[in-house]
């Protein structure tokens, strides 16, 4: 531990490397300043032509449903779909998920602990599970607060509900989510989650799509190394789909 | 229309042919040509290496010639010595004057295909050559102009050719100016490739708008004793039959 | 892998052309990249509009970078963050290890950053005794063949699986396997140990917005998260030039980086994160650092061409386009950051007079450039840094270092090509008296007369005919010919 001597000498030199940097970064820009305007007028006159890639688009299903983009898109990325109806019928798909897995870590979420409690499991379910106790999960099921149709994402707010670490250390991650969190894109959901300003966004965002996965030897992919090898996502769709 | 050409010291001294072979095509399609004997050299291998004291003076005095003539247009049959053309404005940061009078120039500056196709509205020029023929995109005039489609279409209308497209065509053959004898090894690693896709597609000639990538690939075509011809695409616009057996290969 | 530095450039690109198994490893590399990037660009009907706004989003970025970074930084602090200056490298690892001194830490896990690759940041550490494990595959596979990364997103695409599998029985005592899934099952296992007992997570950062102080990490495997969530204490490292203004102008960006880096829409994982928890009993650490470093960048701000190198997203496109890159991979250019985007920010980074080989290493195809997702403009950087490096001074944009090694006969060669070629009739007879001189110039007088070519030059024009033939110069050129007939008229 430091004493506050050295504490306060730190302090004082981090404002002056501050001072110093920003300095610095003034001084360059004003050296920039009158090349800045030459370019800029040539810029004006002048377009170059340049051989850009000639990719044509794919053409969107134009009458998809966010629904079943949203598992498309996930299931191309080596995830895992369900739509259901209701509740119940959401316990009876997490049932056949986790299968013979016994300790399955649980989110504080109301719809998650809701359909866990609508069906009878062998499984022994753990709440507010700490770091370590996860490492010895074979499964962590959580809520979602929005998710992406156009890339099957999933996006967790650290401060809607508690599963930063459900979401990642078990082995298996099963997210039950309803239909009308899903969006199409994510330049939607960013917006919706820093709305209220930067105050009110929560500590930690998390993006998850489809399971852990790496190609770093030999570009071979392999799925499954430090996050999650399954990522299972059952969507509620309600009564009236 | 009147053309003021601009061959290149490099197709001047080691391809006349290709400046034969643009004049004879560019009269095909109805332009009057002039070539204005004081030129010499556009400063590009001054520039690449670094040296652009000297860039400039050439730039300076290709601006003068070739602005007194006042031409509908200067024409060159190399991408790479267009595209300095292009890149005269950045020779003078401090001189307005002059970056105006290049950009002004530049304006008026085509690659050959590119004026016969996008400006003069001409695709067949009345060649014909039989044969399977690939095409090469010189990365100056593909990526600093953007000239892609325009060879191949003048290709296409060319009598007797069988066109096949290289999987490789718009890669660097390697040649990159003072790259091509400062690190020999890694340039001739990079056109092999370009080799090798060559004689994969079984033509009998490469064909390219460039001279210095033809010098490139030509020069490692009869190392190992290829027997593919390379051609530029002024020359296969020209001519008028089968290709010659000049070429001894194995 | 000391003995590779940028002034030894052209000796490692002899070593790695004559290695095949590196050679094949690259092949794949390049066909496999430039396929998925051709495959996901599809997905996207407006690829070159996003361009265009990524690039206009970072000129306007590096052009008030200080306010910007300020903002950052202000807000950061808002959010509980601390906020660390470093001026250069040495700083840098200064901080990071009053940091880890600090809360005690021993137990270190790292994820892959290659800004705290250039600052060697895990030998700084491994002097005190506080090595980091790395958690990334690639990073942890060279980490422990005591290697550097060749390639800024796969660090270890020089190494083959069998390689791979040699090294992990040597060092971690698993039986050798073919099995890339068997292969990875070890690093998850060995890694999650040491996961699960860390002190103290170091990452680096992708973009850092300045509207609400949040960093984002891109990642796939997973490492990223555990590295940021499970030790009490996270440190990251960012390189100043990585702000971005608002949170929205991530979208942009999110859609460019993983196409452009790995041929996919979007990595398994993005971590968003400001500041530190809200409250004690939250999850994740307890203490956030952002450390906000320089070492060299802000005085590419001083020049509009170089300012564009800041505009970087470390995506990798480049290395996986270019040419160079393609034949003798990433460790030939000696430092963290190689391939083209390598070959512009190492000699500004260390010093032009360090790294004089690098500008000259491209043939200038412009495939970067045409790859690049903020539109950095590499081949006009390259001939930027080699005008410097023929006007031999320290300009503003080059770091203080040294002179320029003298070229005397280059640059007696260039005076003497733009003396002659600058008069039509002296550019004539020169060539003339060339055409004469041809055949003595040519080494024990081989032209070929059958084939008509050269096979062997004198130096420094030798070096073209190792190769290749050369062709003589013309018995009568261009000009002569119109003179005979003016107009071309048959």
């Amino acid at each position: 531990m430091l004493a506050a001597r050295e504490i306060l000498a730190d302090q004082r030199q981090n404002m002056e490397s501050r001072q110093a940097m920003l300095s610095a970064i003034r001084r360059q820009l004003a050296a920039s300043a009158p090349l800045d305007v030459v370019r800029s007028q040539h810029q004006a006159h002048f377009t170059g032509t340049s051989h850009t890639d000639r990719v044509a688009a794919i053409e969107q299903p134009p009458t998809i449903s966010l629904v079943e983009h949203f598992r498309v898109s996930l299931e191309a990325v080596s995830g895992h779909c369900v739509a259901v109806r209701d509740e119940v019928e959401a316990a009876t798909a997490v049932l056949q998920i986790i299968g013979q897995r016994e300790r399955i870590a649980v989110s504080n979420s109301p719809l998650v602990q809701r359909v866990m409690r609508s069906v009878e499991h062998h499984a022994e379910l753990i709440e507010a599970a700490t770091p370590l106790a996860l490492f010895d999960c074979d499964a962590g099921i959580t809520g979602a607060q929005w998710a992406i149709a156009e890339t099957g994402t999933l996006a967790l707010e650290s401060e809607e509900e508690r599963h930063r670490l459900i979401s990642l250390v078990p082995p298996m991650h099963i997210a039950i989510i309803e239909a009308g969190r899903i969006r199409q894109t994510m330049g939607e959901v960013l917006r919706l989650i820093s709305e209220n300003g930067g105050d009110a966004l929560s500590r930690t965002v998390t993006f998850i799509t489809g399971p852990s996965r790496t190609s770093d030897i030999e570009l071979t992919l392999a799925i499954g190394v430090h996050g999650p090898a399954e990522l299972h996502v059952i969507v509620i769709v309600g009564e009236n789909s | 229309m009147r053309v003021s050409l601009f061959i290149t010291c490099l197709i001047d001294q080691l391809w006349p042919s290709i400046g034969t072979s643009a004049v004879e095509v560019l009269r095909r399609a109805g332009c009057e040509v002039v070539f204005d004997e004081r030129q010499t050299c556009c400063g590009q291998p001054a520039f690449n290496t670094g040296y652009r004291r000297e860039a400039r003076g050439f730039a300076q005095r290709f601006i003068e010639i070739f602005e007194e003539a006042k031409p509908d247009v200067i024409v060159s049959p190399s991408g790479s010595c267009t595209a300095m053309v292009h890149h005269f404005h950045q020779l003078f940061p401090d001189d307005e004057t002059w970056r105006r009078r290049a950009e002004a120039l530049a304006a008026q500056t085509y690659e050959l295909s590119a004026l016969l196709v996008n400006v003069l509205g001409v695709e067949d020029v009345g060649a014909s050559f039989s044969g399977r023929v690939a095409w090469h995109d010189a990365c100056h005039g593909l990526r600093d102009l953007g000239v892609h489609s325009e060879p191949r279409r003048l290709i296409r209308k060319v009598r007797g050719v069988e066109f096949v497209e290289l999987h490789n065509a718009d890669s660097c053959c390697g040649f990159g100016g003072t790259f091509s004898v400062k690190y020999p090894e890694i340039s001739v690693a990079i056109l092999d490739d370009k080799i090798d896709a060559i004689q994969k597609a079984g033509v009998r000639a490469i064909v390219s708008g460039d001279a210095s990538c033809l010098m490139q690939i030509e020069g490692r075509l009869t190392r190992t004793h290829s027997a593919v011809r390379v051609m530029h695409l002024a020359e296969l616009l020209a001519s008028h039959e089968p290709i010659p057996q000049t070429y001894q290969g194995a | 892998m000391d003995h590779l530095t940028p002034e030894t450039f052209k000796q490692n690109a002899r070593d790695a052309l004559n290695d095949p198994q590196l050679r094949s490893a690259l092949r794949n590399l390049t066909k496999t990249f430039g396929d998925r990037r051709q495959a996901v660009l599809a997905s996207v009907d407006n690829w070159e509009d996003l361009r265009e706004r990524a690039r206009s989003i970072k000129d306007e970025t590096l052009a008030h970078l200080d306010k910007y970074l300020e903002a950052f930084a202000d807000n950061a602090e808002r959010a509980g963050a601390r906020i660390h200056w470093a001026h250069d490298a040495a700083e840098a690892c200064r901080i990071v290890i009053r940091l880890l001194q600090e809360c005690s830490a021993t137990n270190i896990v790292k994820s892959k950053s290659m800004a705290t690759e250039e600052i060697h940041l895990n030998a700084a550490l491994e002097e005190i005794g506080l090595a980091p494990v790395e958690t990334d595959l690639g990073e942890w596979i060279i980490q422990l063949a005591h290697e550097t990364p060749s390639h800024i997103v796969v660090p270890a695409i020089h190494k083959s699986k069998k390689q791979i599998a040699e090294l992990f029985g040597e060092k971690l005592g698993i039986e050798p396997s073919d099995d890339v899934a068997v292969l990875t099952g070890a690093a998850r296992r060995v890694l999650r140990q040491r996961f699960a007992e860390s002190h103290a997570g170091i990452s680096g950062v992708n973009f850092g917005v300045a509207e609400t102080g949040t960093i984002l990490i891109l990642e796939n495997e997973g490492n990223i998260r555990l590295t940021t969530s499970l030790p009490r204490v996270h440190i990251a490292l960012m390189g100043i030039e990585k702000i971005v203004p608002r949170f929205a102008d991530l979208d942009v960006f999110l859609k460019l980086l993983p196409r452009s880096g790995t041929g996919q829409q979007l990595t398994a994982y993005q971590s968003l994160i400001t500041g530190v928890k809200r409250s004690p009993g939250d999850e994740g650490p307890d203490e956030v650092h952002i450390i906000l470093m320089d070492n060299g960048r802000s005085r590419m701000l001083a020049h509009p061409v170089t300012r564009q190198s800041l505009a970087c997203i470390r995506c990798g496109a480049c290395l996986n386009a270019c040419p160079v890159y393609q034949q003798i991979g990433g460790h030939a250019y000696g430092s963290v950051y190689p391939g083209p985007i390598g070959a512009v920010i190492t000699p500004q980074l260390m010093g032009l007079s360090r790294a004089e080989q690098l500008p000259y290493a491209s043939s200038l195809c412009g495939a970067c450039r045409e790859v690049c997702p903020v539109k950095i403009d590499i081949p006009e950087l390259l001939l930027h840094l080699r005008a410097e490096v023929v006007e031999g001074t320290a300009s503003a944009t080059a770091a203080p270092d040294g002179p320029m090694k003298r070229k005397p006969s280059e640059r007696l060669a260039f005076r003497f090509y733009a003396f002659v070629w600058s008069n039509p009739r002296r550019y004539e007879r020169g060539l003339k008296i060339a055409r004469l001189l041809q055949r003595f110039g040519v080494r024990k007088g081989r032209i070929d007369n059958a084939r008509g070519f050269i096979s062997r030059l004198v130096p420094p024009l030798g070096a073209w005919t190792a190769g290749r033939d050369a062709r003589p110069l013309a018995p009568r050129s261009f000009r002569e010919q119109w003179r005979d007939n003016p107009g071309g008229r048959p």
